[in-house]
């Protein structure tokens, strides 16, 4: 569904991702794992054009959305969950949920929102406080919950695990599970915690230092000998 | 001679040519005495806008209140060496001096002392522009303070309104340099034989050569270097041992102390002190238009933008009754050109001329033949 | 009601209305306004025109100047602001911008006085507005009418940016850009918005200010310092601060000139820039982040409670 093809990418001066070449196929989850520093960040920017793309293409379906703006990307059923700054904390969970659904018309926000608060009740409980007041997990959740609302054809999700507690991080990546499960949705996963990514993912691959050193099955990449011990701390 | 070619079609020295060409013009339509106003006044504002330039171009702070400087020197020379002369020649010199009345009869007695004494002229000159540049740096020691803690457009908007502040101060301040009537300030230009108009512009161009060397030099010197390491990075200067506050405030007070002479210069030209007309449109905003066409950082770029757009703005005086004139058909007086055109000239400049006419070359800290001596020497000795 | 407050309560609801324009522009596109102080006068000119050459009450024009207001907002951001933000201009150039289109439209108000003179002998360079004023039981309506006005916008803002889509989208744009892009909120629109509400809130409080201070092309110019320090004082955090600190700033001139002239003489109005001055420099280096920063919640909790009580 998503094909990213010898992308280069940074921040103005700043190169970041060489030659670049990712497949996200239809209803699987694609990992990107590595270690901190390697661009995993910016191959989610760079979709949605946050990131400088000095060359390269993206395409969506086969139509190539390279540098089309943000709003647009999203407007074409690209849902992205930041890994920080992923809610509105002054505004309600209730206006949070309005806003990431804002390019649906009413009728379809309110049937998200049913679904969404069916899957996330937590959020009911706490649906007119505003969003800077809940949890870590509880934002998390939330800001899937809001990834969800837009009826997306593709989840982008940046490291979710991050500042979450062990038990609370084993829950987010069962909700990643269903998403492709129940909902049969493609979902392209940056995560730090490798052993836990690659174990619910389908296709992985391995970013270091902006370039790409594996390429395959997930189940591949954690058996790996020598590289799921030298980047990825997993070990036998 | 292709290189020659190059050359004359670069955009600063087109610009310097065309100024030279309009200066002939104006010279040869006006005369003389219009060519050296126009001169003594862009004298006056190079030395502000080198100042300008030191402070921010070169050191990065956002110098929106340049007219307190400017006010400082002005108000000083305004105020006091009058003041010094009454007492010696035994006339009021307290709070009165500056009293309507009062200084209408004062200063003339004292101009007819300098007139007839070339070296008390002298003497009275180089004081007073002394103790312009003394109140220039003690003022921009002043207005250093805030800009330890104050960033970027705060710092701007904070110091703007000083200046907007003193302004009022001199003009409801009776004492100081005559509130809302003015001061007369004595004239130490007539002693010399000539015509005061030649004295005023060999005075105002000399001071702009010297406040030029001055920042010439600075800006090449190890000081230059750092307030350029201030300006695009003070965290990074901080990292190498270098003092974010001396550096500032060694900065704001030599800008301060050169755009205060420029005032004292001024009030010395015309004669007079008048508080309400250091306004930040004309001591501040213009000074900015100059430095932005010229290029924020280089000194020449400063010259060629302050001749260029001192020339545009005397054109729009000069023609006021023909090229202008049809707007009086509406009683409109063209005059107020002058603010759409240094309100254009920023416009135009930041959305297409960002880096001015003369853009700041990175320098090499030594010339390009010793490097590559250094570069032989080292490869031969492999 | 004592003379000072009658016109301290017009010319701080004038100020709170200008100041919550410039706090809006500066939390939405990081521009600091200096283009305020002419679409201030120039929405007082709006008015004055229409007052002086179609007649009627000042109020019924307050409309149009806001109107106004929004055009000459519109107009600088698909000139100026618009292009500078896609560069990422810093805050210096975006203000710098707005100074020039300040300049260009003080230019245009001095040959409008010009051509008011000439054409139609009016005398547009000294107005006391007061004299179009109507009466309340006899004093200035706009005692009245200009704290009505400032709290009839704060209501109809308050109602926009909390109970419609697009105003709650432009909370989550100033809160978090780049968050709200990736919901598919396009921040252009945005902007263009906020410049809209600026520019009519500034030209509207120039129509207001005119009415407790002398109209004159330089109105907004020589405001524009008190107009920052209300800002300022509310921290540039949140339009109702704005709103807060120019009142604040405004009423607070008026009452400490007054009481100063009483005690020490009338000598004191010449200098009273320095009081807004002194607001904004001490809140500056003091309370960086204004009267927002100071956590009101937590101030009320310690006054009132009670001994024994855990905080």
């Amino acid at each position: 569904m998503l094909s990213i093809k010898n992308l280069y990418s940074g921040y103005g001066k700043l190169r970041v991702l060489y030659d670049v070449n990712v497949e996200v196929p239809k209803k699987e989850i694609t990992v990107i794992v590595g270690p901190n520093g390697a661009g995993k960040t910016t191959l989610l920017n760079s979709i949605l054009g946050f990131a400088d793309v000095f060359s390269g293409k993206i395409y969506l379906d086969g139509k190539e959305i390279t540098g089309t703006p943000a709003h647009r990307v999203a407007q074409l059923g690209i849902s992205f969950v930041p890994q920080l700054g992923n809610i509105f904390a002054n505004l309600t969970l209730k206006e949070n949920l309005i806003m990431a659904a804002y390019t649906l018309p009413k009728k379809e926000v309110d049937k998200r929102m049913e679904q969404v608060l069916e899957m996330f009740p937590v959020i009911k409980e706490f649906f007119y406080r505003k969003a800077g007041t809940l949890s870590g997990g509880e934002r998390r959740m939330l800001s899937i919950g809001m990834g969800l609302m837009r009826n997306p054809k593709i989840m982008l999700l940046d490291e979710p695990s991050t500042d979450l507690a062990p038990l609370i991080t084993k829950e987010v990546m069962r909700t990643v599970k269903k998403l492709r499960d129940e909902l049969g949705l493609t979902v392209l996963l940056v995560e730090q915690m490798a052993k836990l990514a690659l174990d619910i993912g389908d296709n992985a691959y391995l970013l270091v230092s902006g370039q790409i050193k594996f390429k395959g099955k997930a189940k591949e990449l954690l058996q790996h000998p020598e590289l799921s011990k030298l980047y990825l701390g997993i070990k036998e | 001679m292709k290189k020659i070619f190059k050359f004359l079609l670069r955009r600063d020295v087109l610009i310097a040519i065309l100024v030279v060409i309009a200066f002939l013009f104006i010279l040869l339509s006006s005369g003389f005495s219009l060519v050296s106003s126009i001169l003594i006044d862009a004298s006056i504002f190079t030395i502000i806008t080198l100042s300008l330039n030191l402070e921010t171009g070169l050191t990065g702070v956002p110098q929106f209140g340049r007219v307190i400087a400017i006010i400082a020197g002005a108000f000083a020379v305004g105020a006091i060496p009058g003041r010094i002369m009454a007492l010696f020649m035994h006339l009021p010199a307290g709070a009165d001096y500056a009293n309507d009345a009062v200084n209408y009869k004062v200063v003339p007695v004292i101009n007819k002392l300098l007139e007839s004494n070339p070296a008390l002229s002298i003497l009275v000159l180089i004081m007073s522009l002394v103790i312009a540049a003394i109140f220039g740096a003690i003022m921009g020691w002043i207005t250093s303070r805030p800009a330890i803690r104050l960033k970027e457009a705060y710092l701007g908007i904070s110091l703007l309104a000083i200046g907007d502040f003193l302004m009022w101060v001199g003009h409801n301040w009776e004492p100081l340099v005559g509130g809302t009537t003015a001061v007369f300030v004595p004239d130490p230009l007539r002693a010399f034989g000539v015509n005061r108009m030649v004295m005023a512009l060999i005075m105002t161009v000399v001071l702009a050569i010297i406040s030029y060397i001055i920042v010439e030099k600075l800006n090449r010197s190890p000081f230059g270097r750092t307030l350029r390491m201030h300006r695009d990075s003070d965290l990074a200067m901080s990292v190498y041992g270098k003092d974010k506050v001396k550096v500032r405030t060694r900065s704001l007070v030599i800008g301060a102390a050169l755009a205060a002479v420029a005032g004292g210069a001024y009030v010395i030209y015309t004669g007079t002190c008048t508080a309400i007309s250091f306004t930040r449109l004309n001591w501040t905003f213009w000074p900015w238009a100059y430095m932005m066409l010229g290029g924020i950082g280089s000194n020449a770029g400063v010259v060629l933008g302050v001749l260029a757009l001192a020339i545009a703005r005397s054109m729009i005086v000069i023609y006021r009754g023909s090229v202008f004139g049809f707007l009086m058909n509406w009683g409109i007086d063209p005059i107020w050109l002058e603010y759409t055109l240094l309100g254009a000239v920023i416009i135009i400049i930041i959305l297409f001329l960002p880096q001015g006419l003369v853009p700041e070359k990175t320098e090499t800290i030594l010339p390009f033949e010793r490097v590559k001596r250094i570069y032989e020497k080292i490869i031969k000795k492999k | 009601m004592p003379g000072w407050l009658a016109s301290g309560l017009v010319y701080a609801s004038g100020l709170a209305l200008t100041s919550g324009g410039i706090t809006f522009l500066y939390i939405t596109t990081r521009t600091f306004n200096f283009a305020h102080a002419s679409m201030a006068t120039f929405g007082f000119y709006v008015v004055y025109t229409l007052v002086a050459l179609k007649g009627g009450n000042p109020y019924i024009y307050f409309p149009l100047a806001f109107l106004f207001g929004s055009l000459l907002g519109i107009i600088v951001y698909f000139i100026l602001n618009r292009p500078l933000l896609k560069r990422k201009a810093n805050e210096i150039t975006l203000m710098m911008s707005t100074l020039g289109y300040d300049l260009i439209l003080l230019s245009l108000i001095q040959m409008y006085c010009d051509y008011l003179t000439h054409t139609y002998k009016l005398y547009p360079r000294r107005v006391t507005m007061s004299v179009y004023d109507i009466k309340i039981g006899g004093m200035n309506a706009s005692t009245y009418f200009a704290p009505i006005t400032a709290v009839l916008i704060i209501t109809a803002l308050s109602l926009f940016l909390t109970k419609t889509k697009f105003g709650i989208a432009m909370r989550a744009t100033i809160e978090n850009t780049p968050l709200s892009e990736a919901s598919g909120i396009n921040s252009d629109k945005i902007y263009l918005t906020s410049w809209i509400i600026g520019g009519g809130m500034a030209s509207l409080g120039g129509a207001v200010l005119a009415m407790a201070t002398t109209g004159s092309p330089v109105l907004g110019m020589n405001l524009i310092a008190n107009m920052f320090a209300g800002a300022i004082l509310g921290g540039l955090y949140s339009i109702y601060g704005g709103l807060f600190g120019g009142f604040v700033v405004g009423l607070a001139e008026y009452a400490i000139v007054y009481w100063l002239a009483q005690s020490l003489g009338t000598w004191v109005l010449g200098y009273r820039l320095a009081i807004p001055l002194l607001i904004m420099v001490v809140t500056l280096l003091f309370f960086p982040r204004g009267l927002a920063g100071i956590q009101w919640k937590k101030a009320f909790k310690s006054l009132s409670s009670e001994k024994g009580e855990a905080s």
